[in-house]
């Protein structure tokens, strides 16, 4: 079999607030200095589940696809290193400033290139923009079945079974292969790589398609030409707080005096 | 096995013991030294007396004969033989360990002073003595024995006149010594609380003692016997310089025992004496007595550079195995010291996870690894010969199986373990070794200890999720001097400094009091990174390495030579273990440089501050670089301030609990490390907890409320620069 993760690499979530700016007249982030770029959380808990299951199944090849800059090479060689097999890079000047659509479009061209997949594993929505739209859009442009938001997935007698986090429980579906799924937390952490694996996977050298590998692909319909989402504007949204202490002789006092300043806010 | 100690509470007879020990401990200051300084003083005082040059002598083996000892020699000196080649054949699967070639001026002085001189035996003031009293008395009478053999199948004849008087003399002194030091023993091994001697009781234990026992008290009974025999007619004066034998004969005396009856027992005495003798003898080669032997050799082996410095993989990527997986992938030192150990648990007793209920006990990870050693290293040597996969050979995995990972993880590489080893053994080193084969090669590590490794590979330090960038603290100080290789220091922060909240206040106050005592200084604010300890202690020997690289290279760039660091284990990375990456720098911790600047009138602590401290020792500073001074000295620099010692200080100091990455990781067990310090803290009753580290603070921090809820006139953990910063001047602040 062959497993596709697509890996994003994003700006490290963990930056400081104070370390993060927007530039608001070109509506873009501003690296924050010192900062590197990291792989999206939800992309390396995809990969998990697909090296769980290649750890059961045995005989499959994963391939994983960024979509990025230069850069996401560390990203790839991450997952690289927590097993998977193959690194492909999409890469082009064109491909950049793109939105979900045009992401999708890219990746689920990639995918058709690479011919005999059976599975696409996406994070549940990239850690950044968290639109959750690409795994859904790829499923859309290859035509396979897409179950989202997974937290277990299994694959077996031709067939993916998911089961997916709903806000008040679970549920199983289970779809014929190919089919895109796209994983979420609470499948558990993607696991710590060897140091043989992380040594092997930095040998490894990484394909890169660019606009030119795509017969199918015009520099008009990708990266920024190619965009159907307009960003109006960019901004951090002010948030004002204030703080009230709420006074009262005792513990009781205090509870109900809150209680009512609770009620009084419609929050109770 | 939870200690506390208090329950260890001696009563009033036991006080007075143990100030009789004390005494000794302190006065006989070793092994070697007292026992020639008595023989010195004796032979002085018998030469003093000047007594009349005597015909005294005896028949040497009166009424027995010689031929079973030679027998039993020659069958003991083979077993001994076939001992040591058996061990040393098994030792050999371990990997090559050439430091023992180096500073060997240093090693013969760590075997005479930690082996023979058994410094480290005297930290336990009562096993101090008993262990005085037993070996010396060993020693002394086989040196006894020895001049019977020459006297009696040499030509040299000297056991006549006064030596023969003053060998009788000495001969019993020792005996007599040697059944204190016995006494002593089985005391303890029976009579004692719950002693951490019993904790791996075996039946050897018993032989040992109450074989010695049998030697002791029979060697008098035939000396007692030849003596009604001989001596207690004819030659009374003779007889009462062996004055143990002499008091036993008096009671021969009493039962009028008949010569032949007197004669049998001697010869059934003598046999019991000499079998026991042999048998005794034989333990050497199967049980703890080798350490009588292993010790002085473990001690020449100790390392001689400093106990922070954990070994580095050279060419780490060309590795088949990372780290220590199995038995034959420690070093045949690692292997030897564990034959060394004679499982009297002082490491257990000290170890602070053990303390804490946590599952780690030194003595048995060590007895564990024995058990597997001899059980898994023969057939190693046999796949070996035969040219079969040796990995293959053991039925179980070393690393998970015999030694559990989670007792790898709770161990703090606080060094008290290594500290108190009378044997020399290196505990440390070896658990880090199988923490890196957990690590690199398995990847497995506890989920938070994962997140912290993550996070210094991606973010270049270890706090997850902090929202303070590096140059946070530096706000309200006004300029602060960016390191351009131009300033004689770089004040190097730390990611504890910079990035946890508690922290920054100590980092404020370093950088004013450095800043007051007009050095010049500047810091690298944005351009720190971790310097990869954390990595290191938590087995990632590869990412420590890349990490150590690159802060070399940017040191070397920016052309720091002197660097002042705000954390201990900051310290001991550039110190002890950036020189083995050729990054050599002179480091001092903050308390070292702030107490010389007080020394050079730089700065200079004058407000009083009232306050009753307790001062706790970070193990990165106390305990493995030896530094317990500097931070007293400014402590007592300082006016008003009342320094309460805890019960366990300086090199017994216990750690915070934060140590070998455990600042990350979830603690499995009974109790947590930093409760238990924090209640020795509280106990003192003072109004601060004084350190030096910010994990310990932390650590402290978050202990002692959860161990004394009532926040009235609670211990409060500061760092020794918050006090001082407190006692200068205000007006030199400004400056």
């Amino acid at each position: 079999m062959h497993f596709v993760i697509c890996a994003k690499q994003i700006p490290d979530p963990d930056t400081p607030p104070s370390a993060f700016k927007i530039d608001e007249t070109k509506n873009e982030v501003v690296p924050a200095p010192g900062i590197s770029p990291v792989l999206s959380q939800f992309d390396g808990i995809a990969a998990e589940a697909a090296l769980r299951i290649k750890e059961k199944v045995g005989d499959v090849k994963i391939t994983v696809i960024s979509l990025g800059k230069e850069s996401a090479q560390a990203a790839i060689k991450q997952v690289l290193a927590m097993g998977a097999d193959e690194g492909l890079l999409l890469e082009d000047d064109a491909f950049e400033n793109g939105d979900h659509y045009t992401t999708a479009l890219v990746l689920s061209e990639a995918i058709k290139k690479l011919g005999d997949v059976d599975a696409v594993f996406c994070g549940r929505q990239a850690a950044d923009w968290d639109m959750g739209q690409v795994g859904l859009g790829i499923a859309q442009l290859l035509e396979m079945p897409c179950a989202i938001i997974g937290k277990d997935v299994d694959i077996s007698d031709g067939k993916m079974t998911v089961q997916r986090v709903l806000l008040d429980g679970f549920e199983t579906v289970e779809m014929p292969l190919p089919a895109v799924v796209t994983v979420s937390n609470e499948l558990g952490e993607p696991r710590y790589p060897k140091l043989q694996q992380i040594m092997q996977a930095a040998k490894k050298t990484v394909n890169k398609w660019s606009l030119a590998d795509f017969e199918n692909l015009e520099a008009t319909q990708v990266g920024e030409q190619g965009r159907k989402l307009k960003l109006e504007k960019l901004f951090i949204p002010a948030s004002d707080s204030e703080v009230e202490i709420i006074e009262g002789e005792s513990a009781q006092e205090q509870a109900s005096a809150l209680v009512s300043r609770l009620k009084d806010a419609k929050i109770l | 096995m939870l200690i506390s100690e208090k329950n260890h509470r001696m009563n009033r007879n036991k006080e007075i013991l143990y100030s009789i020990i004390n005494f000794l401990n302190q006065y006989f200051f070793s092994f070697i030294f007292s026992t020639t300084f008595i023989l010195v003083i004796l032979s002085g005082l018998f030469l003093g007396i000047g007594i009349e040059q005597s015909t005294a002598s005896r028949q040497i083996f009166f009424n027995v004969s010689p031929w079973p000892i030679y027998l039993l020699l020659s069958v003991l000196t083979g077993l001994l033989v076939f001992g040591v080649i058996r061990h040393g054949s098994l030792w050999a699967i371990g990997k090559p360990f050439n430091d023992w070639r180096i500073n060997i001026p240093w090693r013969v002085q760590n075997t005479v002073r930690l082996g023979v001189m058994q410094d480290k035996v005297r930290r336990d003031k009562f096993a101090s003595v008993m262990h005085w009293c037993i070996s010396s008395s060993i020693i002394v009478l086989t040196f006894v024995t020895a001049q019977v053999a020459i006297e009696d199948d040499t030509p040299l004849h000297f056991l006549n006149g006064n030596y023969y008087l003053f060998f009788s003399f000495y001969g019993d002194l020792f005996g007599l010594i040697g059944l204190i030091g016995v006494s002593m023993a089985l005391y303890r091994r029976y009579y004692d609380d719950f002693h951490r001697i019993r904790w791996d009781e075996r039946v050897e234990d018993h032989l040992i003692l109450w074989g010695l026992f049998i030697i002791l008290i029979s060697g008098f009974f035939v000396e007692s016997y030849r003596i009604s025999i001989t001596e207690l007619e004819n030659f009374p004066e003779w007889a009462k310089w062996s004055f143990v034998s002499y008091v036993l004969a008096q009671f021969n005396g009493i039962f009028d025992f008949s010569e032949e009856l007197l004669l049998n027992m001697h010869t059934i005495s003598w046999w019991i004496h000499v079998l026991v003798v042999f048998f005794w003898l034989t333990l050497i080669v199967f049980t703890k007595l080798d350490h009588f032997l292993f010790a002085p050799i473990n001690a020449f082996l100790l390392r001689t550079d400093s106990p922070g410095r954990l070994s580095r993989i050279e060419n780490i990527e060309e590795q088949e195995v990372f780290g220590v997986g199995q038995i034959q992938d420690f070093n045949w030192k690692q292997l030897f010291e564990l034959d060394a150990c004679v499982r009297c648990g002082r490491c257990t007793e000290v170890c602070p996870a053990n303390l804490a209920g946590q599952p780690l006990s030194p003595m048995h990870l060590i007895q564990d690894l024995k058990s597997h050693f001899n059980e898994v290293a023969p057939l190693v040597q046999e796949a070996g010969n035969n040219g079969d996969d040796v990995r293959a050979v053991a039925s179980r995995s070393m690393v998970g199986e015999v030694i559990k990972e989670e007792t790898l993880w709770a161990c703090r590489t606080c060094g008290a373990c290594v500290q108190e080893c009378p044997v020399m053994i290196e505990h440390v080193p070896s658990i880090v070794d199988m923490r890196r084969f957990l690590v690199m090669d398995e990847a497995k590590i506890p989920q938070t200890a994962q997140a912290a490794l993550e996070n210094l590979e991606m973010r270049g330090h270890p706090w997850k999720g902090t929202a303070l960038e590096r140059t946070t603290w530096m706000e309200g100080l006004g300029d602060v001097p960016i390191f351009d290789g131009t300033q004689e220091f770089l004040y190097w922060v730390g990611c504890s400094g910079s990035l946890v909240e508690r922290n920054l206040p100590i980092t404020k106050k370093v950088f004013s009091l450095i800043q007051a005592s007009g050095t010049s200084f500047g810091v690298l604010g944005q351009e720190e990174t971790c310097n990869g300890d954390p990595a290191r202690r938590l087995g990632n020997e590869y990412l420590y390495q890349i990490l150590a690289e690159q802060l070399i290279d940017t040191f070397k760039q920016k052309n720091v030579q002197k660097v002042i660091t705000n954390c201990p284990h900051c310290f001991n990375t550039f110190k002890n273990e950036y020189p083995q990456f050729d990054g050599k720098f002179e480091v001092l911790h903050h308390t070292q440089f702030l107490e010389q600047a007080i020394n050079d009138g730089k700065l200079e602590p004058k407000k009083s501050v009232d306050l009753d401290i307790t001062y706790h020792d970070s193990c990165y500073l106390g305990r493995i670089n030896n530094e317990y001074d500097a931070p007293r000295n400014i402590l007592k620099s300082i006016p008003g301030l009342n320094i309460i010692e805890m019960d366990r200080t300086m090199s017994k100091g216990l750690c915070c609990g934060a140590g070998g990455g455990n600042m990350w990781q979830e603690e499995i067990g009974a109790r947590r490390v930093n409760h238990v310090r924090s209640e020795e803290a509280i106990d003192t009753g003072a109004d601060e907890l004084i350190s030096n580290c910010p994990f310990c603070i932390q650590m402290f921090e978050d202990g002692i409320p959860s161990v004394e809820p009532n926040e009235d006139g609670r211990i409060k953990p500061f760092d020794i620069a918050e006090v001082l910063y407190h006692s200068i001047d205000s007006s030199q602040e400004d400056n």
